[in-house]
């Protein structure tokens, strides 16, 4: 059981409140909880999952949103190897920040690392950013685009699956291509 | 890589056996010893055995967290913590990895008793010295999982408190390990400081707060604060910036600059345990810190700046080499910026510029003395000045930085203790600062004269002196006799300062604490340079100071009036430290006269006085040269050098302009030996060209310091053995001797005089030329000028 092939560490960044600490939870833990502390610093999680019959570890460091905590989160950044910016689809201060967090990610992050919007919240009736919006600004800052909702549990598993299967196959084409260089 | 069906198996391997039996049916009833004791005994024995039971056991324990039966995972984690300290130093090796894997798997779980257990393993493990160190040994896990622990925010105050603590450890034993090994994992990558310097930071500050000081020493922040010191202490030059670098950041993102308690805490902590001879780079990285916060608001500079006069005085004692006169530069360069960025200089930004100051003077604080002059010089030749022989004035922005300037030349002279003048005033020190008396700003003045205080001041007399004064016996001044090399200093200089003063007292601008300031520079001189040599020239130039105030038709009445109070005040000063009974009874009588007629020409200064008083005067309320001449004969002394100075002009009292006179003289040989087009070599200004402006470095300070000391023995000797030959040698001898160069002098005297007259009368007494400069006068220049001239 522990036995993994890959090992992949993804870091979750957005807002305070926009559901990040409930995505974590209802992928690790399955379950969704009622209330809890906004977190300090970072968290984090682990959930091995299977993607073509190999065992693949997540790492998920769940950061802080608060800007007082910035000096600690960003330093995560540099390690992640899919970085998850997640905004308040019924928030519209969530979404307007998300350029400052893309200035963040080009500063700390890996500039190979792999990027995911992501719409939470999408239960609630009050929406105030339309789906097509977030895809655009998805598209036009080179990110994969999804919206979830931890609460009901939509698109959560999706999510890090989709995450899980993209990231190994990258590292599998760079293991083919070393292979490749080494002969 | 082993099947299930291993377990099992009746045919298992005696050491999953011996791993086995040590486990009890019931998880309550904890590791059982007797077995533990045996698969201790096998593992010592058969020591190729030991990666196996080390992956059997973390594999064990795996099956065991996942199916959340704690108590068998806490007994597994006791066997291995167990077997870890008896393994030989040779064969650890080949457990630490099955080890590190079981401490990261605790790590891993969700429950805070799990990680606080896998922390403690690791601790003890990292304060083994490893024999053969597991080069592959990743600790990149343990930083992330640590720091992260760090901020925990459990909902259970104690449990919180208790993973924080857990993360702190973890932390240094990270470090710990890491360190003691070059070729382990690099803890210094940015990748890790990022990490543990701000987790050690946060847990410092979450929990030092000042209401538990009682608290037992195992609390977080006294491990955060451990751990700081030793990463810091066991920082090479390199990776100090690595360090530093997090910690600023830290603080910026934190807002934690206003207030500053904590930078100031953490910057204390960084300069006592950082190796001492690196110390400034952490003066220079706060600095740089500061240009990087050139835009931000003069709140934080100002809690930078302050920080930095803190920690500074640490640094001070270590810095050596350039990196002290580039801290000053770069200290002054701060300083300029924030003048010439802000003319209208905000509260908020004085305060900031005041910082600055303070750090300047508390780095000058913890220097060695001549060091200290070194600074003193420096600052100087940054303060920018209009040229004397030149009309040029200085702009608003020029003006600011000169009282800046001064203001921090102030600081530093506060923390200097002088010992002999001359080596406190080098001519490239002493003429500048003359020059910056006679500013056209008042308060610059003001500061000219309290930096001449504190640095003739050796007595502390400064306080008993600040105003002038008839009763000296309530004082209680503490006077010593002039020491030797003193008295050739002021012989030597005492003309030019005392011109200076002068003049400096003849200007319209000033004000009460203007003529007071002046008064105390004149008193500390008497009293720090009382000796018969010297009184006679101070007395001459009090005299002068008298006819100034009768005579003058520039300056208001009301600072004649404040003059004659400052005469007759020093009059009572010198004659009680010279301790000559008449001068003493004269002065009195003077005094009392004053005070049946005029008391407007006492002490204390008065910035008005009642509009109905007149210039005139009687002479019963003035001083009398020759009653004065006559004391000192009384007492012995050569009143002769009186006479002479004021018969230089005309013989009647009432037009002796002897000061101006002898203040004219020496103005010509101050212009003689100044200017440059003139050629008199090694003179001061000279000096400071050399001065190669930023390219300052420390040696060359040196260097021309020292050359200039030896140029002054040098001209000193030749000075005295001059004097001696004028004193001894009959006087026609003097006239031939000096003949040769008459013609040159002659013909240079009177460029000198065409300039002069031509020039506004603003600086250098040229009004004293002028209205002196009658035939009449010629033999006695003839007399003078070889003399002034020739050495
Ligand atoms: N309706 C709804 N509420 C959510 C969802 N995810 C999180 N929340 C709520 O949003 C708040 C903040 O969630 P949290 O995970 O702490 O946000 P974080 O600060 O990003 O970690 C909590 O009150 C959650 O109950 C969701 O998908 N739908
Ligand atoms: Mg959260």
């Amino acid at each position: 059981m522990e036995d993994y092939k890959f090992l992949f560490k993804v870091v979750l960044v957005g807002n305070a409140g926009v559901g990040k600490t409930c995505l974590v939870r209802r992928f690790t833990q399955g379950l969704f909880p009622p209330g809890q502390g906004a977190t300090i610093g970072v968290d984090f999680m682990i959930k091995t999952v299977e993607v073509e019959n190999e065992k693949v570890k997540l790492q998920i460091w769940d950061t802080a949103g608060q800007e007082r905590f910035r000096s600690i989160t960003q330093s995560y950044y540099r390690s992640a190897h899919a970085l998850i910016l997640v905004y308040d689809i019924s928030c519209q201060p969530t979404f307007d920040c998300l350029p400052d967090w893309l200035r963040e990610i080009e500063e700390y992050a890996s500039n190979k690392v792999l990027r995911i919007l992501v719409g939470n919240k999408i239960d609630r009736e009050d929406r105030e950013i339309p789906t097509h919006v977030g895809e655009d600004f998805a598209q036009r800052h080179g990110m994969y685009f999804l919206e979830t909702s931890a609460k009901e549990a939509e698109n959560v598993e999706r999510l890090f699956m989709e995450i899980a299967a993209e990231l190994m196959e990258v590292s599998e084409n760079i293991l083919f291509k070393s292979i490749l260089l080494l002969w | 890589m082993f099947g299930c069906c291993w377990c099992c198996s009746a045919l298992r391997p005696r050491y999953k056996r011996l791993v086995d039996n040590i486990f009890p049916v019931n998880p309550q009833d904890g590791l059982i010893k007797n077995n533990m004791e045996k698969l201790t005994f096998y593992s010592l024995s058969s020591p190729e055995k030991l990666d196996r039971i080390g992956e059997y056991l973390f594999q064990r324990a795996s099956r065991d967290i996942y199916r959340r039966r704690n108590g068998f995972v806490v007994i597994a984690m006791e066997a291995m913590d167990q077997l870890l300290v008896a393994c030989h130093a040779q064969t650890l090796n080949l457990f630490i990895e099955s080890f590190l894997k079981m401490v990261q798997k605790l790590l891993e779980s969700t429950d805070p008793q799990l990680q606080i257990l896998a922390t403690q393993s690791f601790v003890r493990f990292a304060n083994i010295e490893e024999d053969t160190p597991s080069y592959h040994t990743r600790y990149d896990f343990f930083v992330s999982k640590y720091s992260a622990m760090c901020h925990s925010n459990n909902d259970d105050s104690i449990i919180r408190k208790q993973i924080r603590l857990a993360g702190i450890q973890g932390l240094q034993g990270v470090v710990r390990k890491t360190l003691s090994d070059d070729l382990v994992e690099n803890i210094w990558e940015p990748v890790h400081m990022d990490k543990i310097v701000p987790s050690l930071l946060y847990v410092d500050k979450e929990h030092a707060m000042p209401d538990s000081p009682t608290e037992e020493r195992s609390d977080p922040p006294q491990f955060a604060e451990t751990c700081m010191r030793e990463l810091i202490g066991r920082a090479s030059f390199g990776h100090i910036r690595c360090v530093i670098r997090p910690v600023l950041r830290h603080l910026d993102n934190h807002q934690l600059w206003v207030p500053n308690y904590f930078a100031i805490h953490t910057f204390r902590i960084i300069m006592f345990s950082i190796q001492s001879q690196y110390s400034y780079t952490v003066v220079e990285a706060l600095m740089t810190h500061l240009d990087d916060h050139s835009k931000s608001s003069p709140k934080i500079r100002t809690s930078i700046a302050d920080t930095l006069s803190k920690i500074i005085s640490i640094a001070a004692g270590e810095s050596v080499g350039p990196s002290v006169l580039e801290i000053i530069n770069s200290l002054l360069s701060h300083l300029r910026v924030s003048v010439t960025r802000n003319q209208s200089s905000s509260n908020d930004e004085q305060l900031y510029q005041e910082a600055l100051i303070n750090a300047l003077g508390e780095f000058a604080n913890h220097l060695p003395d001549y060091q200290k002059i070194e600074i003193m010089m420096f600052i100087m030749s940054k303060v920018p000045y209009s040229q004397p022989d030149r009309i040029v004035s200085v702009g608003k922005g020029d003006v600011l930085l000169q009282s800046i300037l001064l203001k921090s030349l102030l600081k530093v002279g506060t923390k200097y203790q002088t010992i002999h003048l001359n080596t406190t005033f080098p001519p490239s020190f002493l003429d500048p600062l003359l020059r910056m008396s006679l500013a056209a700003d008042a308060e610059m003045r003001l500061l000219v004269q309290k930096i001449f205080h504190t640095l003739i001041d050796r007595h502390r007399n400064i306080m008993k002196l600040a105003k002038p004064t008839v009763n000296m016996v309530e004082l209680g001044l503490v006077i010593e006799k002039a020491s030797r090399p003193d008295v050739i200093f002021i012989r030597k200089h005492g003309p030019e300062i005392y011109l200076a003063l002068y003049e400096s007292l003849e200007l319209s601008s000033n004000t009460v604490e203007n003529v007071e300031s002046i008064y105390t520079t004149l008193a500390l001189l008497a009293i720090e340079l009382a000796s018969e040599e010297t009184i006679l020239e101070l007395l001459r130039l009090v005299l002068s100071l008298q006819d100034l105030a009768l005579t003058s038709g520039q300056i208001s009445l009301s600072l004649k009036f404040n003059l004659h109070a400052t005469v007759i005040s020093l009059l009572v000063l010198i004659s009680y430290v010279c301790n000559i009974t008449v001068l003493m009874d004269y002065a009195e009588k003077v005094v009392d006269a004053r005070r049946k007629d005029s008391p407007h020409l006492l002490p204390d200064l008065q910035s008005q006085y009642d509009a109905a008083l007149t210039s005139r005067l009687t002479p019963a309320v003035l001083v009398d040269q020759t009653v004065v001449s006559e004391c000192l004969k009384g007492v012995g002394l050569d009143s002769g050098k009186l006479q002479q100075g004021s018969g230089y002009s005309s013989n009647s009292l009432q037009h002796r302009h002897s000061w101006v006179d002898s203040a004219g003289r020496n103005s010509l040989a101050d212009i003689n030996s100044g200017g440059q087009e003139l050629d008199s070599g090694g003179s001061s200004p000279s000096v400071q060209k050399k001065l190669p402006g930023e390219e300052l470095t420390f040696e060359s300070m040196k260097r021309i310091l020292t050359e200039n000391n030896n140029n002054y023995i040098v001209e000193e000797e030749k000075r005295m053995q001059l004097s001696q030959f004028f004193r001894n040698a009959p006087f026609q001898d003097l006239v031939s001797k000096t003949q040769p160069k008459h013609d040159v002098l002659q013909s240079k005297l009177s460029e000198i005089f065409n300039t002069l007259s031509v020039e506004p009368r603003n600086t250098v007494s040229t009004t004293g030329q002028q209205t002196d400069a009658k035939p009449s006068q010629t033999p006695s220049y003839e007399i003078h000028f070889p003399e002034l001239f020739v050495y």
